[in-house]
């Protein structure tokens, strides 16, 4: 049960001074009145922000006793003036970069292996963060000296690792609990992989067409066929024989070849198909 | 190739130093875009790190763990209109007063306390440690001894953990049983006695409560001394003779250096200074070697003896002196300072050996610390007494050299310094010097000197001072915004002398900020600061803007009179407030306001001034209201006012009045001109102007 306070206990409550923002001058050091990430203190910011959804025909609401101002995060140690203060503070830590790195493709040039990881701050009892141990190891595969044996069995080695369109291997480990040993595992998956594929196995021999990444012409049924075709053709119109180096080394069949290959690998399109259609034409001395 | 690689590869992982910054090689695993190349592969052309333009990657720097915290809080200053960060920043909870934020910080402190307490008295709840890494001091301490048996293992942890009475009976049961103590043991059993003076550790040590109790029902001296606080404690302990110290030391089959030296050193402590000075003598003849400790404790010693005068002493302590030398011991800091700390007790004869001892340590290479300063300025400027001679050039000459110094803690009164030299800087009424004074504290991380609340306080006192008497009043007021309130409350004094400043430099204006100011710092209620305030505010005319402003104040004071009023029973009016809100009502023309101070002045029996009654007659003409002329004349008669007769005939030529009135004003001339001694004019009793 409460009591009621008597006249002069009430007179005696604490009243509540008036707002420091108000004797703040105009031209003072802001990151000094915030220097770190503090929650939002509507008697020190001297801005006359208003957050809220308005009830019918009124207003946003003040901020003092504000809940949503100080719900969200804000960015009031982080002023502009603020960063240029910590980036010139900071610059002592820094090394000079390397005078002879000064574009993209000399950084590319001299290290093609890039290494992501993330660090995690957060206020709690515990610096540690699980995620903090995730390394992503990226390398672009033309830097590295594979044939083209070799690049077909990497690909087929590291399944949906690699990017078919940036030509980017990308490794992500976390199964190791320390940041320093994924990375060293990531190091060692890489150069797993590069001696392996280089590496020719006994059962890869037994490579069938199901097996093949593109299209290969030569030794394909079409080759057989075509060949036949072409010999057929040439005994019935009773040419002189030819064999089938010859047959191979004439430019319809490499026209044919080419076009074919291109069709199978890259897909019907026009221009593809075009092409099929001249070099079948020409294959088959068709006029018209 | 693969050589070159591999060699810049692991330069890559090692560090540099940074000058200036503490370094240890720590675990860096920021996130790098670029690694060098590959260092197991077989190379093939493509990857050629040596090529035409030599790639140098630069060393790796490592700093300390708080290296960049320090070096992103360099760019942040103090926020002067914010107080103290260990409170909470809302106009609620900000500290009003000084007062009151000395009771929110012990506030909060004796929260830390009590959770404290609660952890060390029930530590098998609080086991579970979720905080990585491992924070040693919120885990529970225990301080019960574990080891149950009688035995020289006990002994040592119950001195470790500061338990006398524990472990003098463990070393008397010890002694009974008969095994012998090691000499190493005694020593470090002495050295506790000897520091606590035979009595248990002070209150707020290991919240020994339950261990309390039980003491109760001993010797009431030992409680007496427990309810005490700490410094109390320390104070009112005296070495008693016969103690457990001294029993324990006389049974020691061999003593060596260490124990005389303690004892002699506990006994200086508790101010046993004969015992000591014997004591020593005992030790020289044994032919042992005192340490340094013991022979700065000997000089102190020898300095407090009342009996002898002070030339003898200062002889006793340049013995004492060649004693050391003799025995090859060099002296420290701390013996120079003990030294400089007692001349300030031999007055004007210190002042000669003062200086031949800062000339020894120069000699010795001992650097002085701040404290030394302390005490030199101590030995020449001695309170009260008039400063004379080449002893007023001192204070200068220590400036220079302390110029641009950056001192760190050497020595217990370091932080007595600054107050020291800020107050020879405001009894010789020099800014100058309390500028380089103040630049001094500004130097690095020399404002770790200044010391507790108080002593901070006192210090910027004096220096507001100072600058209100001497300084500029712009500058003055910029110093006024920069301390206050992020540095300290201010004082009600230092506010009126900032008033008279305003004063002297016309800028009479200012004084509504003041008050407003002066709220906020706690001195709603100081009477001499309102005094000062209205007093200045009703002395002059001012342009009608101002006058509103200082109406308004005024009004804020009445209020504030008006709520004390209510809670106290007796009113509490002086007369010249009354005189002075009353004045500058009517100057603002705020009739009604001013009529109502009007029926006050009766009702608080005051004596109104008169030029304020012709002013009230004035007002009176400007309503045209020939009943309050009446009133006027009748409180000027009620408390028999010279001015009466003149207000009088005022009343009859200006005002236009029947003839009734006219009556009434006929008989109070007909009663004034009866001289004094009418009606309830106790006026004489309480007239206070």
């Amino acid at each position: 049960t409460a009591e009621r306070t008597s006249k002069s206990e009430r007179q005696m409550r604490r009243k509540a001074l008036p707002p420091r923002a108000e004797k703040m001058a105009v031209d003072q050091d802001w990151p000094s009145v915030y220097p770190v990430a503090a929650p939002f203190k509507p008697s020190v910011v001297p801005l006359p922000v208003r957050m809220g959804y308005p009830v019918k025909r009124g207003v946003p609401m003040v901020k003092e006793g504000n809940l949503e101002l100080i719900k969200i995060p804000n960015f009031l140690h982080l002023t502009p003036v603020a960063i240029k203060k910590h980036c010139q503070a900071l610059k002592d830590f820094c090394t000079e970069w390397p005078a002879a790195l000064d574009s993209d493709e000399k950084c590319e040039k001299h290290f093609p292996i890039e290494i992501d990881t993330v660090d995690y701050v957060s206020s709690g009892p515990s610096i540690r963060n699980p995620k903090a141990r995730q390394v992503t190891l990226r390398v672009n595969c033309s830097r590295l000296n594979l044939d083209d044996h070799a690049k077909k069995k990497l690909i087929k080695l590291v399944g949906e690792r690699y990017c078919k369109t940036t030509d980017v291997l990308t490794i992500k480990t976390d199964r190791c609990p320390l940041k320093r040993q994924n990375y060293d595992y990531a190091m060692y998956l890489l150069t797993v992989l590069y001696h392996e594929s280089w590496k020719t196995e006994e059962w890869e021999k037994n490579k069938t067409e199901a097996d093949m990444e593109e299209y290969i012409w030569k030794n394909s049924s079409s080759e057989k066929r075509t060949l036949e075709t072409l010999l057929q053709i040439n005994a019935a119109e009773n040419k002189m024989q030819v064999n089938k180096e010859e047959l191979l080394g004439t430019k319809e069949v490499e026209d044919y070849q080419k076009s074919l290959t291109s069709l199978k690998n890259e897909g019907e399109n026009e221009i593809t198909l075009s092409q099929y259609k001249e070099s079948v034409k020409r294959l088959l001395n068709f006029t018209g | 190739m693969a050589a070159a690689a591999f060699g810049r590869w692991l330069r890559f992982r090692r560090g540099l130093q940074i000058t200036g910054r503490r370094v240890a090689v720590c675990e860096q695993s920021h996130s790098y875009r670029f690694y060098s190349g590959n260092t197991a592969h077989p190379k093939v052309e493509g990857t050629d790190i040596t090529g035409i333009e030599d790639i140098i990657i630069p060393r790796k720097k490592t700093w300390d763990k708080v290296a960049v915290l320090q070096a992103l809080a360099s760019t942040v200053n103090r926020d002067p209109t914010a107080v103290p960060y260990g409170f909470q920043d809302d106009p609620y909870l900000i500290p009003a007063s000084a007062m009151e934020s000395r009771s929110f910080l012990l506030a909060k402190k004796s929260g830390e306390n009590a959770a404290k307490f609660i952890v060390n008295s029930h530590p098998k709840y609080f086991q579970k440690d979720i905080a990585e890494p491992h924070i040693p001091c919120l885990m529970p301490e225990y301080f019960e001894p574990q080891i149950e048996d009688v035995s020289e293992a006990a002994l040592k942890e119950r001195i470790s953990l500061r338990k006398v009475k524990a472990s003098v009976d463990m070393f008397d049961q010890l002694l009974q049983a008969g095994t012998p103590v090691s000499l190493e043991t005694t020593n470090s059993l002495l050295d506790l006695l000897c520091y606590y003076g035979d009595q248990e550790p002070p209150n707020e040590y290991h919240f020994q409560q339950t261990e309390q109790s039980e003491d109760l029902e001993e010797s009431s001296e030992e409680n007496n001394e427990k309810s005490k606080g700490k410094t109390a404690h320390q104070l009112s302990c005296t070495w008693k003779a016969n103690n457990n110290a001294e029993r324990i030391f006389a049974l020691m089959p061999e003593k060596n250096e260490h124990s005389y030296c303690t004892m002699i050193r506990g006994m200086v402590k508790h101010r046993a200074f004969a015992q000591a000075l014997s004591m020593y003598t005992e030790l020289l003849n044994n032919r042992l070697h005192a340490d340094v400790h013991t022979f700065n404790a000997l000089i102190e010693a020898t300095a407090l003896i009342m009996s002898e005068k002070y030339e003898e002493r200062w002889n006793n302590i340049l013995s004492l002196l060649k004693d050391m030398v003799a025995q090859k011991v060099k002296p420290n800091l701390q013996t120079f300072n003990t030294i400089l700390k007692n001349l300030r007790r031999f007055y004007a004869f210190g002042k000669l050996p003062a200086l031949q001892t800062l000339r020894e340590m120069k000699a010795f290479g001992i650097e002085p610390s701040l404290a030394t300063y302390h005490h030199l300025i101590h030995v020449f400027y001695q309170h009260g007494s008039p400063v004379k001679g080449h002893s007023l050039l001192l204070i200068y000459s220590i400036m220079k050299e302390l110029e641009g110094k950056k001192f760190s803690p050497l020595d217990l009164d370091d932080d007595k310094f600054f107050q020291s030299a800020m107050n020879v800087c405001s009894s010789l009424r020099d800014l100058d010097l309390a500028y380089q004074v103040h630049g001094l504290l500004n130097t690095g991380d020399n404002w770790k000197f200044i010391g507790s609340d108080s002593q901070r306080n006192f210090y910027y006192t004096k220096f507001f001072s100072l600058l209100c008497l001497m300084e500029q009043i712009d500058v003055t007021l910029k110093w006024y915004k920069d301390l206050m309130p992020s540095v300290l409350f201010p004082h009600s004094q230092m506010l009126i002398d900032l008033l008279q400043a305003l004063d002297v430099a016309n800028r009479l204006e200012m004084i509504p900020q003041i008050w407003k100011d002066s709220k906020e710092y706690g001195h709603t209620f100081r009477n001499d600061l309102r005094e000062e305030i209205l007093m200045l505010m009703a002395r002059d005319k001012h342009p009608p803007q101002l006058q509103m402003a200082f109406a308004d104040c005024a009004a804020d004071i009445k209020s504030t009179y008006e709520s004390q009023e209510a809670k106290q029973a007796a009113p509490s009016w002086p007369a010249s407030v009354l005189n002075c809100i009353a004045i500058l009502f009517l100057r603002a023309e705020r009739a009604q306001d001013a009529w109502k101070m009007f029926g006050l002045f009766r009702k608080h029996n005051k004596i109104p001034r008169g030029e304020l009654l012709n002013e009230f007659m004035d007002s009176a003409k400007v309503c045209n209201s020939p009943a309050q002329a009446i009133e006027v004349v009748k409180l000027a008669n009620a408390f028999s006012l010279p001015v009466c007769e003149n207000l009088i005939q005022r009343a009859m030529t200006d005002f236009a009045m029947d003839p009734e009135q006219k009556n009434a004003l006929g008989n109070l001339t007909a009663l004034a001109s009866d001289s004094d001694g009418d009606s309830d004019s106790d006026s004489d009793s309480d007239s206070d102007k």
